[in-house]
């Protein structure tokens, strides 16, 4: 990018950034101390803390949140590098991958309303088996769902982001050149499996350490899949603290702010063990891995896993097909497996609502992801150079950090405190409010999509196209940018999903002044109404899977409609000369 | 032409009311004068009207009440739904932490009981005012129900309107249940001969905490401790035959009372799966409008206790910051007329009850209000027999802790 103070542009969105990072963490500290002027509160003490370590439902919902939110990164890694083992470079592994996108796009409200009812004691499982085979004409009294160890929690945190690392791992073959070690490796008489473990899986982890970290913090604080198919008695922490945060005596908000430090406290915990934990297992299977063996008992792991995740894929899949259904129902009751009764009800009532919020979410979902993508580039732009220039290239900036931070950290708390900041600057229940605060949510996820392509972009195509022709803009777009095309369209579709499926930060921003077609679906899903719900899914689920198509689409075909249209224009041209 | 007839209209109603005394008279003249400058300023105003949006007949309702306020007042509604009433208070509560004193986020509030007490002991409403808006002073009774005045035994102090009055009853499905359990402890009975059939929400989701109310009621000796604040009695005395009554219900409730529903919406799916066969809900006409809707069998009927269920009054505050307190009014006002109360009491439209005094309407009205269509599953008014009180505000909390301290670890 021949910018010439992208390093400046570079410390003053950086400065940006730390802005409201550091007043939403101030906002839920100075709390979590008893400082809270709007309750009278002006002195600092630890009894929020006190309260906090004497109830008991805080170590319950914290072995809760422990339990799932380390359980499902790691079946959810597990189960990604399985599959990848076995399909990597398989002509059948293509249908797999095109498979993800609808996955990585769907929200997760949706995703968990389709498994609850495809789990549940009444729900489609059990009914496409009674009564003829299991004798039920009634639901049996089982605990399928929100069972108390958070298995079905587990589960669909897995379905959700096993695609997520998935597609990250199929982004980053190519810089580890995986088919030129296996190719080597093959003919060297070493099984798939075998190969995987000992070669390419421990290259790729550093390369994915940090969308694993996403992805621990992620399930250690979510929030709307454990509110609805996570257990109740008690929930996980961040459900324990949201309903703390929303309880009509407010000076429990103190507490639940010591909560929300601690939730963060967790998370760095988590990470720092699970760092540690990779190290110890890297020595103790080092010797393992260079003994020459060309088969190992413990590829029987990656094969089991490849079982366990193509299950988890079909069972998103019908829990998918199965909402659409839902919208068209009008009497569907146990134990038919197909509804009854069938009506356009659904689809009419919902359709008044539709203009409003696709108009809302395309907007703000649009505007974000073209601000994210922008300043992605101008910071790998900086980063570029930066590398170029120095000889320690692993170096990171400062915004490298910094922005993870608002993903890394639970959203609840965070978001309270950084609420009233929109209320001091005049922001709250503002565009501009909502999509700066997606933006906060949708960067990061757009900058690590882009960041692997771009740096490893060969610069010498840019350099050789500006001594040809010295204009350094029109090449780094026509040249560069259209060289990086399908990188780019992936981090729009990731960050264009993102902006869709955010339910707090656009609450809280909106001031639920402005419905998008997450907060609608959460507040439907709210009413336990399947076909509403149903209905709301279909259309959330829409967009997003819309621009996934698209941007697996387009960037094939780009160049043939550029140059039919070039040809239709300069064909134009001449008849005008002539 | 519309505004002077309007004007005409109030005034009328007015004068009707102004009868007895000539004191009440040059008192209802000077807050006529007062109303009308109200209904001048609200001209233009738009009013965020902050209200759970979970159930589409309801939220169909308030759109019905927003075009006619914009076609008689020039006053412009707006619903935000809300999750949870409690997204509301927080947020009324951050703007006073920025010190945003004025031209706040939400102009009107749909709330009772904790809520109501949360915001009016640290000042986030406006007020008084519900008493001096002239439907209230025509047709609303004080003395008719308690809960008018006493909110979940906090004193109501016209700090909130009167919207409407809801009790709680119960669902069954009479193909698979003909003779539903009448009482807290024969529902336990009913439970042990059908193990996993019987639930409740889970506190503290506010139909939740009122089945523990009501089960409070029926087991504890000491019903008159109840209307006192939880912390100035013997809550463990007062409320250990209801812990020892869960103790064993939850070893027989539906997934053996390792889970509870969320809310009435999700009883009312699992009564239709037929994964239990009693739902509770607050809503007294819930049945017919979820049979309308496909969403239950048309065998479900509905039903109360014998010894009475609990029953309260809900209502509209006005946040301390709103920037159109005179346009929130004009819509508080217009709730209360007799035309919004009676659209309201419609079985198929909504079927929550009126807050309006029979006796107090005009013949005319009083008509409309006996001609309502009853839904097939609805109850009358005299089948919904007694209506319990609800205990004192603080009870609510102390209850919701306890439960969790004892079933939620």
């Amino acid at each position: 990018m021949p910018l010439k103070h992208a390093k400046w542009i570079t410390g003053i969105i950086t400065l940006l950034l730390i802005f409201p990072i550091a007043i939403g963490l101030v906002g839920t500290l100075l709390p979590a101390f008893q400082y809270f002027p709007p309750l009278g509160e002006y002195h600092i003490s630890l009894a929020p803390w006190r309260n906090l370590f004497s109830q008991g439902e805080f170590y319950a919902s914290l072995k809760l949140t422990l339990i799932t939110g380390i359980g499902a990164p790691l079946l959810a890694l597990w189960l990604a590098l399985s599959l990848l083992a076995w399909g990597y470079q398989r002509p059948f592994f293509r249908k797999v991958e095109a498979a993800l996108s609808p996955i990585l796009a769907i929200p997760h409200a949706a995703m968990a309303i389709g498994l609850l009812f495809l789990l549940s004691p009444s729900g489609w499982l059990v009914r496409l088996f009674s009564p003829w085979l299991t004798g039920f004409d009634r639901p049996p009294n089982w605990i399928t769902v929100q069972d108390p160890y958070g298995v079905s929690l587990i589960l669909a945190l897995v379905i959700k982001e096993m695609p997520y690392l998935l597609f990250v791992m199929l982004a980053t073959m190519k810089s580890i050149k995986a088919r030129e070690s296996l190719q080597v490796g093959q003919a060297l008489g070493y099984s798939r499996f075998t190969l995987w473990r000992k070669v390419l899986i421990p290259q790729l982890y550093p390369i994915i350490r940090l969308p694993i970290f996403i992805v621990v913090a992620f399930s250690l604080t979510v929030v709307d899949l454990a509110l609805v198919i996570g257990p109740n008695t008690p929930s996980t922490l961040a459900v324990t603290l949201l309903r703390w945060f929303n309880d009509p005596d407010l000076s429990m908000r103190l507490m639940a702010s010591a909560g929300a430090i601690s939730l963060m406290l967790v998370i760095v915990v988590v990470l720092a063990g699970w760092e540690l934990a990779h190290l110890l297992f890297s020595k103790l299977t080092r010797a393992e891995r260079s003994n020459g063996k060309r088969f190992g008992l413990t590829d029987s792991l990656l094969r089991l896993g490849v079982v366990l995740g193509l299950l988890a894929l079909l069972n998103a899949f019908v829990a998918l097909a199965l909402l659409p259904i839902w919208s068209l129902a009008r009497r569907w009751r146990f134990p038919d497996a197909l509804p009854s009764q069938w009506t356009w009800d659904n689809i009419d009532r919902a359709t008044p609502l539709l203009i409003e919020l696709t108009s809302n979410t395309l907007t703000i979902a649009l505007i974000t992801t073209l601000m994210a993508c922008t300043i992605s580039l101008v910071m790998l732009e900086t980063k570029r150079h930066d590398m170029a220039r120095s000889t320690d290239i692993s170096k990171p900036h400062l915004f490298d950090w910094l922005i993870y931070v608002p993903i890394l950290l639970p959203q609840i708390g965070f978001l309270f405190g950084l609420h009233v900041l929109l209320i001091y600057l005049n922001l709250n229940g503002d565009l501009c409010a909502i999509i700066a605060l997606h933006l906060m949510y949708v960067l990061p996820y757009v900058y690590l999509t882009l960041k692997g392509p771009y740096l490893a972009y060969e610069e010498e195509y840019l350099l050789q196209a500006n001594r040809l022709n010295h204009q350094p803009w029109r090449n780094y777009v026509l040249v560069k940018i259209a060289m990086l095309k399908p990188a780019i369209f992936t981090a729009f579709a990731i960050g264009f999903s993102v902006s869709i499926a955010q339910y707090l930060p656009t609450l809280i921003a909106g001031e639920g002044r402005y419905s998008t077609l997450t907060t609608e679906a959460v507040a439907q899903a709210a009413s336990g109404d399947r076909k509403q719900v149903g209905s709301m899914a279909m259309l959330q689920a829409f967009f997003p899977i819309m621009v996934f198509w698209l941007a697996q689409f387009i960037p094939p075909h780009w160049t043939r409609w550029r140059l039919v249209l070039k040809n239709l224009f300069s064909r134009r041209n001449k008849s005008c000369s002539v | 032409m519309r505004k002077s007839f309007v004007a005409a209209s109030i005034a009328a109603t007015l004068a009707l009311s102004s009868l007895p005394t000539l004191a009440t008279s040059t008192q209802t003249n000077a807050s006529q004068q007062s109303w009308q400058d109200t209904l001048q300023q609200a001209k233009g105003q738009t009013v965020y009207f902050n209200a759970w949006g979970g159930a589409d007949n309801i939220n169909d309702y308030i759109q019905w009440a927003a075009d006619r306020i914009k076609a008689e007042y020039d006053v412009t509604l707006k619903q935000v739904k809300l999750t949870d009433t409690s997204d509301a208070v927080n947020r009324v509560l951050a703007e006073k932490a920025a010190g945003k004193n004025s031209n706040g986020s939400i102009d009107l509030i749909w709330l009772n009981g904790e809520n109501f007490r949360a915001m009016k002991d640290n000042n986030l409403l406006f007020g008084p005012f519900s008493q001096s808006l002239p439907n209230y002073m025509t047709y609303v009774d004080e003395n008719a129900r308690q809960s008018l005045t006493q909110d979940f035994g906090t004193p109501v102090d016209g700090m909130e309107s009167p919207w409407g009055m809801a009790q709680v009853i119960f669902m069954h499905d009479t193909a698979t249940l003909s003779n539903p359990p009448k009482s807290i402890a024969d529902l336990l009975t009913y439970a042990k001969a059908h193990p996993g059939r019987v639930t409740y929400p889970e506190p503290p989701q506010f139909l939740g905490s009122t089945f523990l109310k009501q089960a409070l009621y029926e087991l504890t000796p000491y019903r008159k401790a109840l209307s006192q604040p939880a912390d100035s009695v013997d809550f463990e005395k007062i409320t250990a035959p209801l812990w020892a009554y869960l103790d064993q219900l939850h070893q027989v409730a539906w997934r053996n009372g390792q889970t509870f529903p969320s809310s009435s919406e999700e009883m009312v799916r699992l009564l239709d799966d037929q994964e239990i066969d009693i739902a509770l809900n607050f809503d007294i006409s819930s049945a017919s409008v979820q049979i309308d809707k496909g969403n239950l069998p048309d065998t479900v009927r509905s039903y109360v206790f014998t010894g009475g269920t609990i029953g309260n009054t809900h209502f509209l505050a006005i946040p301390y910051n709103s920037g159109a307190k005179a346009g929130a009014q004009v819509v508080a006002n217009f709730m209360l007329s007799p035309e919004a109360q009676i659209k309201k009491q419609t079985p198929t439209i909504w079927g929550d009850l009126s807050v309006l005094s029979y006796a107090k309407l005009p013949a005319a009205e009083q008509a409309k209000f006996d001609a309502l269509p009853r839904g097939i599953a609805t109850l009358s008014i005299e089948e919904l027999g007694q209506t319990l009180p609800e205990p004192h505000s603080s009870w609510v909390g102390a209850l919701e802790s306890e439960w969790r301290k004892r079933y939620a670890q």
